[in-house]
């Protein structure tokens, strides 16, 4: 066993240096790792897509895989590629990113779908920058903003239910932040966490004691919308909501980000990278481009919510 | 004032399933008692209660009402693998003795310490191994060359005599043998049998056994009852066993039971 | 496709495999010794990397870590093994349920020290903590430090301890508990309590291996474990399938899990290498492990009816 193991070890090095005397040239390798089949990190995934082709057309080649939300698949996942030597990977959402950290120190990563960088890597930002070979773009729509926006919709509330998934870094992130603001603000804030889809409806039903419910950026809520609008809706409780599709699904209003968008600007810095020479270890944390307000026409009427004239209905 | 050997049955009721249409009264107030080195051989229709007597007896299940006593000691209340310190035991079923995915002299090695405290040394000895060798070679079986065999290789005889040689391996206070060689062919059963008896008698052991054979149950040992109902309905000492034919027993039984004994597998031969 | 990059991504899958392996050993235990399939392992494969990881966080050394998480797991097989044999409850379902409640204990694990009090994700950077026993950074580099050969060493070693106390008095006794407990209990042996040695073993190990999971792929989740139960029972099965003519004794046993999880790892990197999408993991993962359950049933058939077809026909 140890003598095939060093067999392979040494084969695998020869074969090593030979493959990256390969794929220098005008081809670019890119590998994709997304953690999980989900219509936000699909449309991250395109848009960076996008982004490279129309820049480098032809000679760009990616490898895209998806972990199908088994978080062991990142790490094996993560050595396929920097075993592929690609020349940079681009990390969907925080597992894939922490695992491709961990498996190459020169390849550079870019993440996206990602909230908190800080937290997610351990490690603190100079100049929003990481110091390593990691950038990337976070999908957080400033928080600070989505608590004005409660306060502007419904001025009356006094207790704000924070509606989120306790499996879910980012979730836990944002709700810490969210409840600070709102604090500031004089709202009294409680939180329901739910563990999973099974046990959402019911940790939904509680939290209808409360004027206002909030929803993070959520991925199990972000999947079940249609059961959290089918308790919230009868109930007349609006749902603030930290992304679109939630707000599309269950809410009233919601400050958005595309994470089209963000896969986008993600591409554009994979290209600063690979073509302008640009280093990954300077290069900020990027947004998203544009924040947008935004309503859910349907619901508002039918809970008699009056939405001010800078937002935008969704869905057109 | 008791002897070490000597066990004491007072007045055992079990009922299996109470307030179910399924309710059965298994024993109905059993009071037995043998003497040191007794070899007692139990007869009786089906569902008379005698394997349910000896499972009470291992623990298997825990009693509603009455007592036992072994060798002067109350063992009524004491889990089933506690008790297993005092009794050897050979079930009808050969699978059940031994295990099957661990190789004969590992079952033996078990066997050796039954009850006692198992530690971290090493499962088998060297010498254990020779004296297991030499017991097995007893047997006349040939499984003193196959100690690293897996016992499921085994024939059900094997694994029968096998059973017994574990059961007898450390000396047990009572030895209760369940029709154990209901499932063997007759060339094996009467080898078994044989083997029984022998070990008994060396050993000087009191046992039980349940047997659905009327010629063996008065043929072996030197005390025979029988059973009905969950009942002690018959007590024969030596003496009278020796006088007693099958017809004899068959007409005590409807005398005692006021019914004919209907035991689909008795053997009246 | 480049064969090339296949050999690249070997010693990955091998390394993976090794840690996988000592799961699957754990596995081994309940599901061939004891004779019980046990759930628990997704909970307290995550439970392991959840407090090995909130302890190198905290300053613990790695080595340290390992042996504490070892310990959790323990603890877990513990709870799993009283409600099965102190509350009667089946034991898929006590495991079902320990592992359901894990999911919250782990949560709670890896919150704590912060303001929280409840966290589903820690990392474990390899920038930051160096002294890590493996990290995926190193599979490619041909060093010590590649996590390959301490894998190698721990797995020679966990095997030598298991072998010899299986053939200890009371490892003997537990495998008669999983053999035949009707023997067991003749014998004096508390099957109850045998049960609750047993899934303590296997989930300690679970956990072991859940922790150098977290290390070696630099972070700890809640929902690292899901999935773990399918690997281990693959790797048992495909070790048994491929190996059980050839290797006997227990030690050799406990070697074909291990590489039953190597191979398992190796499969499925040279089916990606192939081109197949990732989207179809599961579905291949589901194949591979049916395929391998079924093949000694296709075997005893055949050979069933090849010794009916032998009989010579007069």
């Amino acid at each position: 066993m140890k003598k095939l193991i060093s067999m392979l070890a040494v084969l695998t090095l020869i074969l090593s240096v030979c493959a990256f005397a390969g794929a220098e040239g005008t081809t670019y390798q890119v590998g994709i790792l997304q953690f999980v089949q989900h219509p936000a990190l699909d449309e991250a995934t395109r848009g960076f897509r996008e982004a490279l082709t129309e820049k480098l057309g032809d000679s760009v080649v990616f490898t895209e895989e998806n972990a199908s939300g088994e978080v062991p698949n990142c790490a094996t996942i993560a050595s396929q590629l920097v075993a592929k030597q690609v020349n940079l990977i681009m990390a969907n959402a925080t597992p894939p990113l922490q695992a491709c950290t961990n498996a190459t120190g020169d390849i550079p990563v870019l993440g996206t779908s990602v909230t908190d960088y800080q937290s997610a890597l351990e490690i603190e930002l100079v100049n929003d920058a990481t110091g390593i070979n990691v950038s990337g773009t976070s999908d957080l729509a400033p928080l600070d903003r989505q608590a004005e926006m409660i306060r502007e919709l419904f001025p009356e509330a006094k207790t704000v239910g924070l509606l989120y998934c306790s499996g879910e870094a980012n979730s836990i992130f944002q709700i810490k932040k969210v409840e600070e603001y709102l604090a500031g603000m004089g709202i009294e804030c409680k939180r329901y966490a739910f563990t999973d889809s099974n046990d959402l409806a019911s940790v939904t039903q509680t939290a209808t004691e409360c004027d206002v419910i909030y929803i993070p950026t959520d991925n199990t809520a972000a999947n079940n919308t249609e059961a959290i609008a089918n308790i919230v809706i009868p109930a007349k409780v609006p749902v603030v909501a930290g992304e679109e599709g939630i707000c599309k699904g269950c809410g009233i209003a919601t400050l958005s980000i595309s994470y089209y968008d963000i896969g986008r600007k993600t591409g554009e810095m994979a290209y600063e990278i690979l073509v302008n020479g640009a280093d990954v270890s300077t290069m900020p944390i990027a947004y998203a481009p544009q924040v947008v307000k935004e309503y859910n026409a349907a619901n508002a009427a039918e809970l008699g919510v009056v939405i001010p004239e800078d937002y935008l209905p969704i869905g057109e | 004032m008791s002897e070490k050997g000597m066990l004491v049955l007072k007045q055992l009721y079990k009922t299996f399933n109470p307030g179910t249409v399924m309710q059965k009264t298994a024993l109905d107030g059993v009071t037995l008692t043998l003497q040191p080195g007794d070899f007692v051989t139990v007869i009786g229709g089906n569902g008379a209660g005698k394997s349910t007597m000896l499972n009470a007896i291992a623990g298997s299940f825990q009693i509603d009402s009455g007592s036992i006593l072994l060798s002067g000691r109350d063992i009524t209340h004491l889990p089933e693998h506690r008790r297993a310190a005092f009794l050897g035991r050979v079930f009808q079923d050969p699978m059940m003795g031994t295990a099957a995915s661990m190789n004969i002299e590992e079952n033996l090695a078990l066997a050796a310490r039954r009850g006692q405290r198992r530690g971290l040394h090493w499962g088998i000895t060297a010498s254990e191994r020779s004296a297991f060798r030499e017991k097995l070679s007893t047997l006349d079986l040939g499984l003193e060359n196959r100690l690293g065999s897996k016992v499921g290789l085994l024939s059900g005889g094997q694994r029968q005599a096998l059973t017994l040689l574990m059961a007898t391996l450390k000396k047990p206070e009572l030895l209760l043998l369940d029709e154990h060689t209901a499932a063997l062919d007759p060339k094996t059963a009467e080898k078994v049998l044989r083997l029984t008896s022998q070990l008994i008698r060396e050993n000087g052991l009191t046992a039980l056994m349940v047997t659905h054979n009327m010629k063996d149950a008065l043929a072996l040992g030197n005390r025979t009852i029988m059973m009905h109902e969950g009942r002690v309905i018959l007590d024969l000492n030596a003496r009278q066993k020796q006088t007693m034919t099958v017809e004899d027993l068959l007409a005590q039984f409807e005398q005692a039971s006021g019914k004919q004994l209907a035991n689909d597998r008795m053997l009246l031969t | 496709m480049n064969i090339t990059q296949l050999l690249n991504q070997l010693p990955g899958a091998a390394a993976q495999g090794l840690i996988w392996g000592i799961m699957a050993i754990g596995v081994y235990i309940t599901f061939r010794i004891l004779d019980t399939a046990d759930l628990t392992v997704d909970g307290s494969f995550a439970t392991g990397g959840a407090v090995a990881a909130i302890l190198i966080t905290s300053g613990v050394h790695p080595l340290l870590a390992t042996a504490i998480a070892f310990l959790a797991g323990l603890l877990a097989g513990l709870i799993t093994g009283v409600l099965h044999t102190g509350m009667g409850i089946p034991a898929i379902l006590a495991g079902i349920l320990t592992q359901l409640a894990l999911y919250s204990i782990n949560l709670r694990i890896q919150g704590l020290g912060t303001d929280l009090g409840s966290r589903a994700n820690v990392p474990l950077s390899i920038n930051k903590y160096k002294n890590m026993l493996v990290s995926l950074r190193n599979v490619g580099s041909f060093s010590i430090e590649n996590p390959i050969w301490l894998m190698l060493l721990i797995t020679v070693v966990l095997i030598g301890i298991m072998y010899w106390f299986f053939g200890t008095e009371y490892g003997c006794g537990l495998r008669a508990v999983g053999s035949n407990q009707q023997m067991a209990r003749a014998q004096g042996i508390s099957t109850g309590r045998g049960k609750i040695v047993g899934l303590m073993i296997s989930n300690g190990l679970v956990a072991f291996s859940g922790a150098l999971m977290a290390q070696y792929q630099g972070f700890s989740d809640v929902s690292m474990g899901r999935g773990a139960i399918v690997i281990g029972l693959a790797a048992v099965i495909i070790g048994e399938v491929i190996f059980g003519k050839l290797f006997r004794n227990f030690a050799l046993k406990l070697l074909a899990v291990s590489l039953g999880a190597i191979i398992y790892y190796l499969v499925i990197q040279v089916v990606l290498w192939l081109g197949l999408n990732t989207d179809d993991l599961k579905l291949l993962t589901a194949l591979v492990v049916a395929l391998f359950l079924a093949m000694p049933y296709w075997k005893s058939h055949m050979a069933a009816r090849r010794m009916k077809g032998g009989k010579p026909v007069v």
